[in-house]
């Protein structure tokens, strides 16, 4: 049963992978992306990391998709040219790359040994994310506001109308 | 075989595919999804080598990847209408005002 819902799940984040990549229209690859986001959240779901899974769908799914579709619709696309293209030389090239680099990395993962911690989670999961979250890593998390208030005003910054 | 290995694998294949289609692509809003797909890949392995450890670290790291995800697609579409609107164009392949 597990390997049904995994074979669903990565089946699926494959065919929505390839269409990111190979679509030509902007709007169908956002689409294409949105069900890349949904495939990893339900693996999120898969793996036990409910909160992952929950915040994924919020910031992702809802906050950067609409933002991106924002920004697609602002862009007059009749005054630029309507086909992208592909660069196919560099995709020849980069075909036997990624290959090679896919193949030791996959050898490690299979053949290595994974370090095990001793401790067993007893709570729920969000509770020990929350937990771990707000005393180990209080200080990151702080960073990690500053930077999305510095992200909001360069945001702000580019985007305004040159007088 | 345990599943989050096969996980750890296809967190690998995504990671390795948001590198092809930053290698690929021309269209700047279609680079910065890939750069996404990247960013997805690697919260995807940080999860599942958290389920393998048993711990609770990997899945507050997503979390900062998930931040650092929020405000690069603030800034990076900021500069693709910044870009627009001063010089025209969307594609990455026409931006040579320091190459030419």
């Amino acid at each position: 049963m597990e390997w049904l819902i995994f074979g669903f799940l990565s089946l699926w984040l494959l065919v929505s992978v390839f269409g990111t990549l190979f679509l030509k229209n902007p709007v169908h690859v956002i689409l294409a992306f949105l069900s890349v986001i949904l495939a990893i959240a339900g693996i999120f779901l898969h793996l036990g990391a409910e909160l992952l899974a929950g915040l994924q769908l919020i910031i992702y799914a809802v906050a950067i998709i609409v933002f991106y579709v924002l920004v697609i619709t602002t862009i007059p696309w009749e005054k630029v040219k309507k086909f992208e293209g592909i660069y196919k030389r560099e995709a020849l090239l980069a075909v036997p790359f990624l290959l090679v680099s896919f193949l030791p990395i996959a050898y490690m993962v299979l053949n290595g040994k994974f370090a095990v911690s001793g401790r067993v989670i007893t709570e729920g999961n969000i509770q020990s994310v929350g937990k771990t979250l707000f005393t180990n890593y209080l200080f990151p998390f702080e960073v990690a506001s500053v930077i999305l208030l510095t992200a909001m005003i360069g945001a702000i910054l580019l985007g305004r109308k040159e007088e | 075989m345990k599943i989050e290995i096969a996980y750890i694998l296809i967190s690998i294949f995504l990671f390795l595919c948001g590198l092809f289609g930053v290698i690929i692509r021309k269209n700047l809003i279609t680079l910065l999804v890939s750069t996404e797909l990247m960013l997805n890949g690697v919260n995807l392995g940080l999860v599942s080598m958290d389920k393998m450890v048993g711990g609770v670290e990997g899945q507050v790291f997503a979390l900062f990847v998930l931040t650092v995800a929020a405000a690069e697609v603030a800034i990076g579409l900021g500069l693709v209408v910044a870009i627009f609107r001063l010089r025209g164009y969307e594609g990455s392949s026409e931006i040579t005002q320091l190459r030419d």
